[in-house]
């Protein structure tokens, strides 16, 4: 991976295609690309590669869950070794013109820490008095794990605090570090600029945010990558029941979600598994609608499931405050349509996948069509990553609802047809 | 957490290597003949085995609007007139030598033998529809369709007059209440029942398990179809169902009405199972690729996402490998003619000359490292030979061979055993562990231990090998010999092994060194094996610490204790 800008790369190939988005899919395309020796521009607003489900935890018991989580890590480690690859990070793409190619402007925030001066030795994460100020990433790079979030930087607020500049043994941190440009010219362009996770504010019944035992699947995940344990917000500790409850954000009409996220039944089963399996005493239930398959041989684990997991086919409404740190869910049995109010130690829920914030300046600006419900339209029902422009492809969740191996796959198939276009795949015509 | 550095590479020389580049495509289906179009389009020669019955057939979900039928009389046009293309009919393959780059392809033709050289196969095997009618306890009658019947009677105008013409009339369908089923049964299960429910005097009427909507489009087309009358009962068994010749009557409890619920449809419609071709098995066998639970053709390894096999050069799609609709069997098919292309290139490829090597001397032909090959990347020419191209360098040839005979050029025993003497010879603070960590995950997750753990036991040491099928018995001897307290294996998840096996291997060899020690009077419990994630860090620090304070129970190690005095 070449950080930066563009100038510094010579360039080897007539060829460029931008990626628009890190994230698995972004950087499955531009993997494959490059390995194809077209030079390859990634653009991602974070400052870390590997989007959403570089957050995700291994889901594993004895036996690999299939979950993918563990292939992001590899593949941004792959990409960042392949020297036709440039990441910029903290960017966004400003505008675009088109001619025989895509003229394009990235936009560049300031990276605050020097890639090539860090360390990763975690001081400034440690010593930073403002929380949330430093973020550390997930993934191992060639540049710095750390990254300051503006938005919570005492420095950005009022100017009182610069310790991690003083504090940096390397003297890799600037704060001042301005703004910057990025232009250039790309053949093809590649959108896999990914979704956003369901806000769970947006469905007020649960209380979320309310109470604090009410933690989202997002949360969990990171939790059990973090800790590689569960424990319950209010006190640190274990709990002993937990209820997960499905379609939180998807499948709702009523918030004119009419779509399934297609992930979160396979991720409620996993770690509803990987939890049982740590500890057995830990009773999880999952409240559903309808159970959504994920991947090979999905019948037979559904039914291995059904021996550490309990399915419940209701909805619940509103969560209430119980016991102690307790909540009680209330539901109705589907034997006998009998209401039941059931305490649990804790209550997540399974957000759902929601269209990229960016969309719609992305469409804009791109001139592509997003559809009723706001992720990037194809236009040809047997090729999804075709939307109504030549030369731009579709990848990831940018086009809707996928989980880690969908994603690949369709990234792959953005790439095939991107170089499809510029030429490369007819290698002996 | 010392740690020597990684060992250098050798700076192995390159060579270029021809590669053929027609590929041998197995199955004459939709997305058979969409990796044969492209391929052709690219340059490339096909040769497409196509069964008995040539090419072309029934898309799935033929009656979808999600299928392009124009789209499909275009590829089977531009295949049918392509050149550079060989169909083959009637033929079956019966063996498959060599290794990517350079296969040869064996098939029976009535009677007659034939062979063909190819750089890559592509297995597109379409899928078969099974009807669930026997589950059911349904028996034939001109009113129980099949989901393909039914399509078939829409299809013709005659029989829709005969079957469901005349009057109002129920359909029934039964769906996922014998199977879990998936998007692609429960789209034609909607769709049809829509276009019942469209036909004047018809309610169609669906039971159903789960939903199943995981699939771009279908909570629309469920809620349309709602909106448009088909009426739904979702139930967690199979009803009762009576059936008397036409007459058939079906009971359940419905949670919805709190109450049971009689059914006497005029007509009824069943699922279909959706299952791997019938000769899934015999072309696994041939190729020597695995089938997952279900029968269908990849084993179920994340590492081979999405159409990789454990074969390296062999690669499979859509309908072959799971119940997918066409377009995602198309996404597939373009999938691997970009692993095609990667392979092949423009016909030769520049590999390192080689990952490992073999010592002739030593090697007795005794046939070992080509069983455990886990990427079927070593071949046969009067004495065994490592593919360059198939190699991953997992390292289970070596450490399998009985006589020694192979040595990895980039983890050769000799600098393993240096690195381990090395380690153990270093003073470090608590009890001293070597931890032999596969590259693809422990190893990755050691790294990111340091960053974000920052406490692994500080006796801790590292050496990193290329899967942990590659940590021979003697490595772990090794380091007890030179008084090391503790030694653990970590692996990759079951299923999770890039090499498939080699975490099976490294499990059993474990087993074998720990019944050594044991005999030799070292506890046993001085040697752990465990699997974890490259992604878990902190995982990583836990098995670390319950082994260094299992070590501090123990005491010294007895060797070390006796070298001291």
């Amino acid at each position: 991976m070449k950080q930066g800008s563009k100038e510094n790369s010579p360039n080897q190939s007539p060829k460029e295609v931008l990626v628009i988005g890190g994230g698995i899919a972004g950087l499955t395309s531009a993997w494959e690309l490059a390995r194809l020796d077209i030079d390859v521009q990634i653009v991602e607003k974070s400052p870390f590669l590997g989007g959403h489900a570089i957050e995700f935890c291994c889901k594993a018991t004895d036996e690999c869950q299939k979950c993918g989580a563990c292939l992001v890590g590899k593949r941004v480690l792959e990409v960042i070794q392949e020297p036709r690859i440039t990441v910029h990070l903290r960017s966004e793409l400003k505008s675009v013109t088109r001619n025989s190619a895509y003229g394009y402007v990235l936009s560049q925030r300031p990276l605050y820490i020097n890639p090539n001066k860090c360390t990763n030795c975690g001081l400034c994460f440690d010593k930073c008095p403002a929380a949330g100020a430093i973020v550390r990433g997930y993934a191992k790079t060639d540049g710095s794990l750390f990254a300051i979030d503006e938005a919570h930087c005492l420095y950005f607020k009022d100017g009182s605090c610069r310790l991690c500049q003083d504090e940096c043994p390397e003297k890799a941190i600037d704060l001042d570090q301005g703004t910057g440009q990025v232009s250039g010219e790309a053949d093809a362009i590649i959108v896999a600029s990914g979704f956003q996770v369901f806000d769970a504010k947006a469905r007020p019944r649960y209380g979320y945010g309310i109470n604090r035992n009410v933690m989202t699947a997002l949360e969990l995940e990171r939790m059990l990558r973090d800790k590689a344990e569960v424990l319950r917000p209010s006190d640190n500790k274990a709990p002993k029941t937990i209820a997960f409850i499905q379609c939180v954000g998807s499948r709702d009409h009523q918030l004119h979600h009419g779509f399934c996220s297609q992930v979160c039944c396979g991720y409620a089963m996993r770690m509803a598994e990987a939890i049982s399996h740590r500890d057995p005493e830990v009773k999880v239930s999952i409240f559903y609608m309808d159970m959504q398959n994920c991947g090979k041989n999905f019948s037979a684990f559904y039914e291995r499931c059904k021996e550490h997991v309990r399915f419940v086919r209701f909805m619940p409404g509103d969560i209430f405050q119980g016991e102690g740190d307790q909540l009680i869910l209330c539901y109705a049995t589907e034997k006998d349509g009998r209401p039941v109010r059931e305490p649990f130690d804790l209550v997540v829920l399974s957000v759902g996948i929601m269209p990229g914030a960016s969309n719609v300046g992305l469409a804009d600006m791109l001139q592509l069509d997003l559809d009723e419900h706001g992720f990037f339209a194809f236009t040809d029902p047997m090729d999804k990553t075709t939307p109504k422009q030549n030369g731009i492809f579709l990848a990831g969740t940018a086009q809707g609802p996928k989980d880690i191996a969908d994603s690949m796959g369709q990234a792959g198939q953005a790439a095939q047809r991107a170089a499809q276009y510029l030429g490369v795949m007819a290698c002996l015509k | 957490m010392p740690e020597v550095e990684a060992l250098s590479a050798q700076g192995a020389s390159m060579e270029e290597i021809p590669m053929e580049t027609t590929v041998l495509i197995i199955g004459g289906g939709w997305s058979g003949m969409k990796v044969a179009a492209e391929l052709i389009s690219m340059g490339y020669g096909v040769v497409l085995a196509a069964g008995g019955t040539g090419i072309g057939g029934e898309p799935p979900g033929d009656h979808s609007a999600s299928v392009n039928q124009k789209a499909l009389t275009t590829l089977l046009g531009s295949v049918k007139k392509a050149d550079g293309i060989e169909i083959l009919t009637s033929t079956s393959l019966v063996s498959l030598t060599g290794v990517p780059g350079s296969f040869r392809a064996r098939f029976e033709q009535s009677g007659e033998f034939l062979e063909r050289d190819v750089g890559a196969v592509v297995v597109a095997l379409e899928t078969q529809r099974v009807s669930l009618a026997e589950a059911y306890g349904l028996s034939e009658d001109e009113n129980i369709l099949t989901q393909s019947q039914l399509e078939h009677v829409f299809a013709s105008g005659e029989e829709k007059d005969r079957l469901l013409g005349g009057g109002s009339k129920d359909v029934l369908f039964l769906v996922g209440l014998q199977q879990e089923g998936g998007p692609v049964v429960m789209e034609r299960a909607i769709e049809s029942a829509i276009n019942i429910q469209e036909a004047e005097g018809l309610q169609a009427t669906i039971l159903v398990g789960n939903v199943k909507l995981a699939q771009h489009g279908l909570e629309t087309l469920y809620k349309q179809s709602r909106e448009k009358g088909v009426l739904y009962f979702k139930l967690r068994e199979p009803p009762h169902i009576k059936q008397n010749g036409v007459d058939v009557s079906i009971e359940f409890f419905d949670n919805v009405l709190h109450g049971p619920v009689v059914l006497r449809p005029d007509v009824l419609v069943v699922e279909e199972a959706i299952r791997s071709h019938p000769q899934a098995s015999d072309v696994a066998q041939v190729l020597g690729i695995d089938r997952d639970a279900e029968g269908f053709l990849q084993s179920d390894n994340v590492h081979f996402f999405p159409t990789r096999s454990n074969r390296e050069g062999v690669y499979v799609v859509g309908p072959a490998r799971l119940s997918s609709s066409l377009a995602e069997g198309w996404k597939d098919a373009q999938n691997a003619v970009l692993e095609v292309r990667q392979l092949l290139g423009k016909g030769k490829r520049v590999v390192p000359r080689e990952k490992a090597k073999i010592h002739r001397g030593k090697c007795t032909i005794c046939l070992t490292c080509f069983r455990v090959c886990p990427h079927g990347a070593i071949y046969w020419d009067n004495r065994a030979v490592i593919s360059p191209v198939a190699c991953q360098g997992c390292g289970i040839c070596a450490s399998e061979c009985p006589m020694d005979a192979i040595q990895l050029v980039d983890f050769r025993d000799d600098q393993i055993e240096d690195q381990i003497l090395q380690l153990s010879a270093t003073s470090v603070d608590g009890p001293q562990m070597i931890a032999f960590c596969c590259q693809n995950s422990a190893y990755e997750a050691a790294q990111m231990a340091r960053v974000v753990g920052g406490s692994a036991p500080k006796g801790l040491q590292i050496v990193k090998v290329p899967c942990a099928g590659k940590v021979d018995v003697d490595y772990i001897l090794t380091a007890f010999k030179a008084g090391v307290d503790g030694v653990l294996v970590l692996a990759c998840h079951k299923d999770n092994c890039k090499s498939q096996q080699g975490n099976t291997f490294a499990e059993w060899r474990v087993e074998h060194a720990g019944n050594m020690l044991e005999e030799s009077g070292l506890e046993k419990e001085r040697l752990c094996f465990a699997t974890i994630a490259s992604n878990m860090p902190m995982e990583f620090v836990r098995i670390t610490k319950e082994m260094e304070d299992k070590l501090n129970q123990l005491g010294p190690s007895r060797i070390k204790r006796g070298a001291a005095a």
